[in-house]
């Protein structure tokens, strides 16, 4: 079934032109206002999280919880409905709710000024037509400031959008009729890998709203992502003993192949074409991850053949890992029949699984286009590693790709993109940074022995009279402060970056 | 520090009083001072000097050279920590700036105020008078901070409030005054008479008791709206400016000790990592509660030595013996504050530390893929 995800301004226009669309297509459409007020009425505070962003009042834990819990909700009854019809989603932050499903059409519906101020005239008569243009500009900044607090992306950002449709120079029949053939285009035709990824974003919704339901839960922050019917979830090490009941809340859910519970504040994205797991890079990925106490979402990128191959896979790939048992996984269930695992996959997620580590697997197709549209850009990794992709180029072609497949992704980003060879130098200790720690610990203890065996001499320096030397001496402690603070501070960090403490 | 004990003599004849002699015993205090101050600040996420300012007037040192040496080490502290928040995007540049015009002003009234009220910052006596000046300043602006976090505090436990009162924010929201500026990485618009009074009061409060933070983040929060990474990288930012700029205009009148600004660094450049640390395994309820508390304690602790001052600069008629009574009572109040809050983050970020250990090992050593059944609770 398709997807039409329509993200509006204020007032009228994105809403005549989905409900249009919806009409010309004969699909079902859903405002956003109708999944809010469902949210509600089970419980999910929507008025309180509008209030707190709008007002701009931090985002406390149990709010943050909250928000997860209706960005679930909302995500699950969009895909439901798309399981069974083709649906149109219209609402502000239309372009979204369902990342990593590539067949969505996202759409940016905008009215030109003029219009939105006759429409704010037509709904508010009492207003000036300068009070309704601070009115509509406040209700863009609202906006901007709700898609940034929750998704952390500009609401503006282009690259969100697959297209934008304009009010100006076209009627919204017009614009809907043009929308009607967009719609029909292969690139947005439901695929049974897109179908998948529908399929997983709801298991990961519904698991999502049973740990926020569930009493002994409800409190515990967690993310959970979905592949295939294994599930992934993280929690943070405080919420322990809380997430340990995770694996039976979620018992109850059908389509999961399996469960894997794993502690963790953060996560790192480590994309690879073929994954070793004997490969040093696996081990410098799991060090900075125990580190950070980060968990590992493995990313194998395919382009070419290759991906052609996994787009023609059957609707459901078999890639049960192990069957979910208490929030890990035995080593009793079926081997895996996924052909990921000759490529090591399936060994490389057993040793990430063995070291505490392991968040889920993903494999993206189309490149480096289809890795940027495959990825949540709304989702919180401290890291990206890309290692080797692209095999089936030349080495120097390889090399090209990959280099530019890095900057692609800092441009796209908010996160450090590096790749598996400086993993080391950036993040691990080795030879380079013993010296480095070491000619900091010289530096510094040679200034200090310099400042207390000649304690007198420089507080007489310090305060010397005569203007001419007050200038110089504040000059001198101006500039030796921050360069002692420099070489202390580059100490102190390579140490506890030794012990483990960052 | 071989001849710390034997320029205590010569210290004496060649400073007056200006400058403290320096034993073992005092260099070490004065690193914990550093240390704890340190985690303090990382943990609280501003702040720091609520601690060692005062900490430092304890063991003798006066006011203006506590607060001289204090913003010194601010500066250098703030250098490392803006670096590391550019990097992660946490900085409004403008925002800084725009708050840094007033916040020189502001530094350079509280330097001339601080001046004024010690008669010119020679000797003992006249270094009441700022230590009075300095103690009551504290006293009104950190029980304000520290009754208002309780509060709030109170209200989200009884689930009255999203977090912090922003009672300011819906207040200032409602005047409209021109100019108003957008700043493009807090995302926010705020007039811009509200950030140059914002940045006069941090500065004033940097340059007289050195916690100019706990009057910029919560302003860049709560009045500005702008998120709390960024406020805590755009105060760091400004601070390191204001650090320079109060570093320079102390420098200048002869009233840093480089010293110690050396002994505060060694705690608390290790202090503000591992307060840091804390910060991403402590509950954030507990992380206010913990604040507050410290605050208030310091606070205490100011308020005991204000009949000591006010009895040496002869406005109140009390024995001199008790004024031994209200230094031991205010050292015990601020040195438990420090230790407690000192410890309770230690004992967080060591528990999470070795859990984290623990987790590892359970995993690999104790369970492998090999085996079947739960993961014992303990290594969940």
């Amino acid at each position: 079934m398709q997807i039409i995800c329509v993200s509006r301004g204020s007032f009228g226009y994105g809403n005549e032109l989905a409900e249009k669309l919806a009409q010309k297509l004969g699909w079902d459409c859903i405002p956003r206002e109708t999944l809010t007020d469902s949210a509600t009425d089970q419980g999910i505070p929507v008025g309180k999280i509008e209030s707190a962003v709008l007002k701009r009042h931090p985002i406390t834990e149990g709010l943050a919880i909250q928000v997860e819990m209706m960005k679930a909700f909302i995500s699950a009854q969009i895909c439901e409905r798309a399981m069974e019809k083709s649906v149109i989603y219209h609402g502000r932050t239309g372009h979204l709710v369902l990342p990593g499903i590539s067949h969505v059409l996202r759409i940016r519906a905008i009215a030109n000024d003029e219009e939105r101020i006759n429409m704010t005239l037509r709904r508010m008569p009492s207003l000036t037509r300068e009070k309704a243009r601070k009115y509509n500009d406040q209700v863009d900044e609202d906006r901007r400031r709700w898609v940034r607090t929750l998704y952390n992306v500009d609401w503006e950002d282009p690259s969100l959008y697959d297209i934008t449709i304009n009010s100006l120079n076209m009627t919204v029949e017009n614009s809907a009729s043009a929308l009607v053939s967009v719609a029909q285009l292969p690139d947005f035709m439901e695929t049974p890998a897109s179908r998948q990824a529908v399929r997983d974003t709801l298991l990961a919704s519904r698991c999502r709203l049973a740990i926020g339901r569930d009493d002994r839960t409800r409190d515990v922050s967690v993310t959970v992502k979905a592949d295939h019917g294994n599930v992934a979830v993280t929690y943070l090490p405080r919420q322990a003993k809380q997430a340990a009941v995770i694996p039976e809340v979620l018992s109850r859910i059908e389509d999961i192949q399996s469960i894997v519970c794993t502690v963790a504040t953060t996560n790192i994205l480590y994309i690879q074409e073929n994954f070793d797991p004997d490969a040093p890079s696996l081990e410098q990925v799991i060090q900075v991850a125990e580190k950070w106490n980060a968990s590992v979402e493995l990313i194998r990128l395919l382009e070419g053949v290759e991906a052609a191959r996994v787009e023609a896979r059957s609707p459901i790939v078999e890639t049960s890992y192990r069957a979910a048992n208490g929030g890990i996984l035995d080593d009793t269930s079926t081997a895996l029949s996924h052909e990921d695992d000759a490529e090591g996959v399936a060994e490389t997620f057993d040793k990430l699984i063995q070291v505490g580590r392991a968040n889920t697997v993903r494999t993206i197709a189309g490149g480096t286009q289809g890795l940027l549209s495959g990825l949540n850009r709304a989702e919180k990794n401290s890291l990206v590693v890309v290692g080797d992709v692209f095999l089936s180029r030349g080495a120097s072609v390889q090399k090209r790709m990959r280099r530019d497949l890095i900057s692609f992704l800092a441009d796209h980003l908010k996160v450090p993109i590096i790749s598996t060879e400086d993993l080391k130098s950036h993040y691990l200790f080795g030879p380079k940074q013993w010296l480095h720690m070491a000619l900091y610990a010289v530096a510094t203890i040679v200034v200090y022995l310099a400042v207390f065996n000649n304690q007198e001499a420089i507080l007489e320096f310090l305060t010397k009279p005569g203007t001419g030397h007050r200038v110089l001496s504040a000059a001198l402690v101006a500039l030796f402060v921050p360069m002692t603070a420099w070489a202390y501070g580059s100490f102190t960090r390579y140490v506890l970056k030794l012990i483990k403490l960052e | 520090m071989a001849d710390i004990e034997g320029n205590k003599n010569n210290m004496n004849e060649i400073f007056g009083n200006q400058f403290i002699e320096l034993t073992w015993s005092i260099a070490l205090q004065v690193t914990f001072l550093g240390f704890i101050g340190g985690m303090l600040s990382g943990f609280i996420g501003s702040g720091g000097a609520f601690f060692m300012t005062p900490g430092m007037m304890n063991l003798g040192v006066l006011g203006n050279v506590a607060v001289a040496s204090n913003i010194t080490h601010k500066f250098g502290k703030a250098l490392i920590g803006s670096r590391k928040h550019a990097e992660l995007g946490n900085v409004d540049k403008k925002l800084s700036i725009f708050m840094l015009i007033t916040a020189a002003i502001g530094i350079r009234l509280a330097v001339w105020l601080m001046k004024l009220v010690s008669g010119g910052g020679d000797g003992h006596e006249s270094g009441v008078g700022a230590d009075l000046y300095i103690s009551i300043v504290f006293v009104v602006v950190l029980s304000m901070v520290s009754l208002s976090m309780l509060k709030d505090i109170l209200n989200t436990r009884k689930g009255n409030g999203s977090g912090p009162s922003t009672r300011i924010v819906d207040f200032l929201s409602k005047f409209n005054l021109h100019p108003i500026i957008h700043f493009q990485v807090a995302d926010v618009k705020v007039s811009l008479w509200v950030v140059l009074i914002c940045g006069l009061a941090t500065g004033y409060l940097a340059g007289t008791i050195g916690v100019g933070g706990f009057i910029g983040v919560p302003a860049m929060i709560y009045v500005f709206g702008v998120s709390a990474s960024v406020a805590a990288g755009s105060e760091l930012f400004l601070a390191q400016f204001m650090g320079a700029f109060g570093a320079l205009s102390y420098a200048f009148e002869g009233m840093v000790d480089i010293r110690l600004v050396l002994l505060l660094f060694s705690g608390s450049l290790f202090g503000i990592y591992i307060g840091a640390y804390g910060t991403k395994v402590v509950k954030e309820i507990i992380i206010r509660m913990v604040t507050a508390v410290i605050i208030l304690l310091c606070v205490f602790s100011r308020i005991v030595n204000i009949p000591r001052y006010l009895q040496q600069l002869g406005y109140l008629d009390i024995d001199p013996a008790y004024n031994n009574y209200f230094d031991l009572a205010s050292k015990i109040l601020l040195y438990a504050s420090g230790i407690t809050g000192g410890a309770l983050i230690l004992i967080y970020v060591l528990k999470a530390y070795f859990q984290r250990r623990k987790i590892q090992t359970s995993l690999t050593t104790g369970v492998s893929s090999k085996q079947t059944g739960p993961i014992p609770e303990s290594s969940v």
